[in-house]
């Protein structure tokens, strides 16, 4: 026999036959306590009214049970108080074990709020004043604070040449210029980020930039959440911005950003001038890990474990931009102006020393006696010069030689003239007189005089050249010479002009015992020739022929002209260069004795010499 | 590591910074504590197997308890009391500290140290901390001076927090 359990009784369903259930548990215990009281016991019990009064006894606490739950339920009162004693708790565990709850109620929320707002829009402000409006304050802000840094940025560079390279990158990339003034300015470098929890001001995540130096990041973080709970407490005033604590710390060239989130808040350590937009990332970055890792952060116990890698999420705000360095000038963008210059400078240079040298070229020419500048101009690189030269004047070729000057650098027209300078004048004169060691020709002043001793014939000459000097010429003084005749001349002269060569009647040739005197004639003329030289001037010979009186006169002017020429043949045999030696006939007409008798024929058929001075 | 914040707390001049200087890590000087009101230290202990960075907040003692700044005590693990024992005051001031902890922030692991053992002359009876035992305290004595007692102190408070 089995034994009868109450979770027998609790199990079983509440059936249409529960009666007849129980009046077979019944009778099971009739027959257990007796096994023969089965056997007096009616067959059927279902229907006996007792039945129920058995159930009532057993059944007592359970009905009363079920009869105030029921009334519970029934009573719409009394089932929300008893709802509302549990539901935050069923809310939270609901909540707390998976996301199905604020599925099923969102869209309930949504309606009641579209509902509300379509009622009173006045109730959703009202509810979200305190929320949004410090929200809108602050992006108004940082949006004011933007715009402000754009406006200084762009105020500065307005007017500058890189001004106006970035108005043409704004223009083409369709950015405001103050933007592209901001792009290209702002330079700062975010070399530490906290993000600290809000509560325990614990540390939770550190990342620095590379290089950045900084002390425990765990006492810095607790100080600075020990510095944003101390702003908080000395200047929070009933929800102002304080109770956000420190947004921003400036010390020097170091900004302390701080943004704030529910759990946690992000604290950046910048160096420079951030843009605004930074803000936006911290914002982003914050929003991002409070949306993903709210139950962690909520639940943070100082263990970071289950927050993950944080590291790679701050990595983001480790921002910088750098002045874009200062573009290294191209060898060449130095390099050849810098050769331009110094070629520039060498061509002046050059140009300078040139035109100094022409000028004193030119100078020297202007001084020159006997050249007169008319003209002096550059053209295609080449120096013209023109004027009036005397061909007794300086060669120019020496004067360009003194003043350095390139003959290829010059071309130079000169027209000749004949100049009165003193200096050109007496140039002339010493260039048109035979030059004699006896005599020296100076200028006075603005007279040339001449002084020494002369022959006759070289002062003649001088006088005659002189006197052709044109008007205007200098005056030359001759009174300093003297007429001075050279003993050895004179007596050679004598001894030539003294011979007489004598010739047979009718003979071209000279008589017998003529040819000592023709030697001596030789001798006599070669030593005057030389003595002539000396003196300065030079000498020619006449040879005179002559003829006697006999014959005819035709045949006697042949014979003496016969008879010169034979000496001069003699001469030049004898060493007399041919073209000092003049010959002429005079047959009878200059007879040397008047009478007719044989000894004056005799000494008119002869040859007789004179000597004369030439050119 | 896992990182656990705790509070020095005490009255004014009963040692906190003393037990903090020669025996945790620090970087701020001590005009913090009388700018802002608080210093932060950090101590690494062992609990176990476990390293468990305790970061120290070093809250500027005040007589009057009703001065300390109890945003610094939010989020505390644990906290130390500092009691002087040459002053009797200070104990009393230790206890409304603990009281008005325990309602701000609640029940949280604390020890009572009992600092300045090195010195004789004693104002606080014995039956006292028998009494602070008695009502759950957990004492621990400790100078300042000699270092007895402080390590100790850390790592226990270290391991009734991680427990």
């Amino acid at each position: 026999m089995s034994a009868i359990s109450p979770t027998d009784y609790e199990a079983a369903p509440a059936e249409p036959d529960r009666n007849q259930r129980l009046a077979d548990l019944l009778l099971e215990v009739a027959r257990s306590i007796d096994p023969n009281a089965a056997m007096v016991l009616p067959k059927r019990l279902d229907d006996d009214p007792r039945l129920q009064a058995v159930r009532t006894v057993l059944l007592r606490e359970q009905l009363e049970l079920l009869t105030r739950l029921r009334q519970t339920i029934d009573d719409p009162e009394q089932l929300a108080a008893t709802i509302s004693a549990v539901l935050p708790h069923a809310l939270s565990l609901s909540g707390a074990r998976d996301e199905r709850l604020s599925q099923v109620l969102a869209p309930t929320f949504e309606r009641a709020t579209q509902v509300s707002v379509r009622k009173d829009p006045g109730t959703l402000v009202n509810i979200l004043y305190p929320v949004m409006g410090p929200a809108i304050r602050k992006a108004l802000a940082e949006r004011l604070d933007d715009t402000l840094q754009g406006l200084n940025q762009s105020l500065r560079y307005a007017f500058s040449w890189r001004g106006l390279k970035w108005r043409i990158e704004a223009w083409r990339s369709g950015s405001t210029f103050a933007d592209v003034v901001l792009k290209h300015t702002v330079v700062f470098r975010v070399e530490h980020a906290f993000l600290i929890h809000r509560k325990a001001g614990l540390l939770l995540e550190h990342v620095a930039a590379e290089d950045a130096t900084a002390q425990d990041p765990q006492l810095v973080s607790g100080m600075l959440s020990a510095i944003q709970d101390f702003v908080r407490d000395s200047f929070d005033e009933g929800g102002s911005r304080a109770s956000q604590g420190i947004d921003s710390l400036r010390l020097g060239d170091l900004l302390l950003w701080c943004e704030a989130g529910p759990q946690a808040f992000l604290a950046l350590v910048i160096r420079g001038t951030p843009p605004e937009s930074l803000r936006a990332t911290m914002r982003d970055t914050l929003s991002t890990l409070h949306r993903e890792l709210h139950s962690a952060l909520e639940d943070y116990d100082g263990d970071s474990t289950p927050l993950g890698d944080l590291a790679a999420r701050l990595n983001l705000c480790l921002k910088q931009q750098v002045q874009p360095p200062e573009r290294k000038l191209s060898v060449w963008l130095w390099a050849l102006p810098l050769v331009l210059i110094i070629a520039g400078a060498y061509w002046l240079g050059l140009r300078y020393f040139d035109r100094q040298r022409i000028a004193t070229y030119v100078e020297s020419l202007r001084v020159s006696p006997g050249i007169v500048v008319t003209g002096v101009e550059r053209s295609s690189g080449t120096w013209h010069i023109s004027g009036l030269r005397d061909p007794l004047a300086v060669n120019t070729a020496d004067l360009q030689r003194r003043a350095n000057v390139d003959p290829s650098d010059l071309v130079e027209r000169w027209e000749p003239y004949v100049a009165l300078n003193p200096t050109i004048v007496l140039k002339r004169l010493r260039a048109s007189l035979p030059p004699l060691p006896s005599v020296t020709m100076s200028l006075d002043g603005n007279t040339i005089k001449a002084q020494g001793g002369a022959p006759p014939d070289w002062i003649d000459k001088a006088r005659a050249l002189t006197k052709a000097l044109p008007i205007g010429a200098p005056k030359v003084d001759l009174s300093g010479l003297t007429d001075v005749e050279d003993p050895e001349y004179v007596q050679l002269r004598g001894a030539i002009e003294g011979i007489r060569v004598y010739f047979d009647s009718g003979a071209p040739n000279p008589a017998a015992g003529q040819d000592g005197k023709l030697d001596q004639v030789a001798k006599d003329s070669l030593a005057i020739i030389s003595v002539a030289r000396r003196l300065g001037f030079s000498v020619r010979l006449s040879i005179i022929g002559h003829t006697d009186s006999t014959g005819k006169e035709t045949t006697n002017l042949g014979l003496s002209i016969a008879r010169s020429e034979v000496v001069r043949s003699l001469l030049r045999k004898r060493g007399i260069a041919p073209e000092l030696l003049s010959v002429r006939g005079t047959g009878t007409l200059e007879p040397l004795a008047e009478g007719a008798a044989p000894d004056d024929l005799s000494l008119n058929r002869c040859v007789t010499l004179t000597v004369t001075t030439s050119e | 590591m896992l990182q656990k914040k705790i509070c020095l707390l005490g009255a004014f001049g009963v040692g906190k910074t003393s037990l903090t200087q020669r025996f945790v890590s620090s970087i701020f000087s001590d005009k913090y504590l009388t700018t802002v009101g608080v210093k932060i230290d950090k101590k690494a202990v062992d609990v176990g197997a476990t390293p468990v960075s305790l970061v120290i907040w070093d809250i500027a003692g005040e007589d009057e308890v009703s001065a300390v700044r109890t945003s610094y005590l939010r989020g505390a693990a644990g906290y130390l009391l500092i009691v002087d024992v040459t002053r009797a005051q200070t104990l009393e001031v230790a206890r409304s500290i603990q009281q008005r902890v325990a309602t701000e922030i609640g029940d949280i692991p604390f020890l009572c140290l009992l600092n300045k053992i090195d010195v004789e002359n004693w104002d606080i009876a014995e039956a006292r901390f028998e009494e602070l035992q008695q009502a759950g305290w957990t004492v621990e004595r400790t100078s300042a001076k000699t270092g007895a007692g402080v390590e100790e102190a850390f790592t226990e408070l270290a391991r009734r927090i991680v427990g």
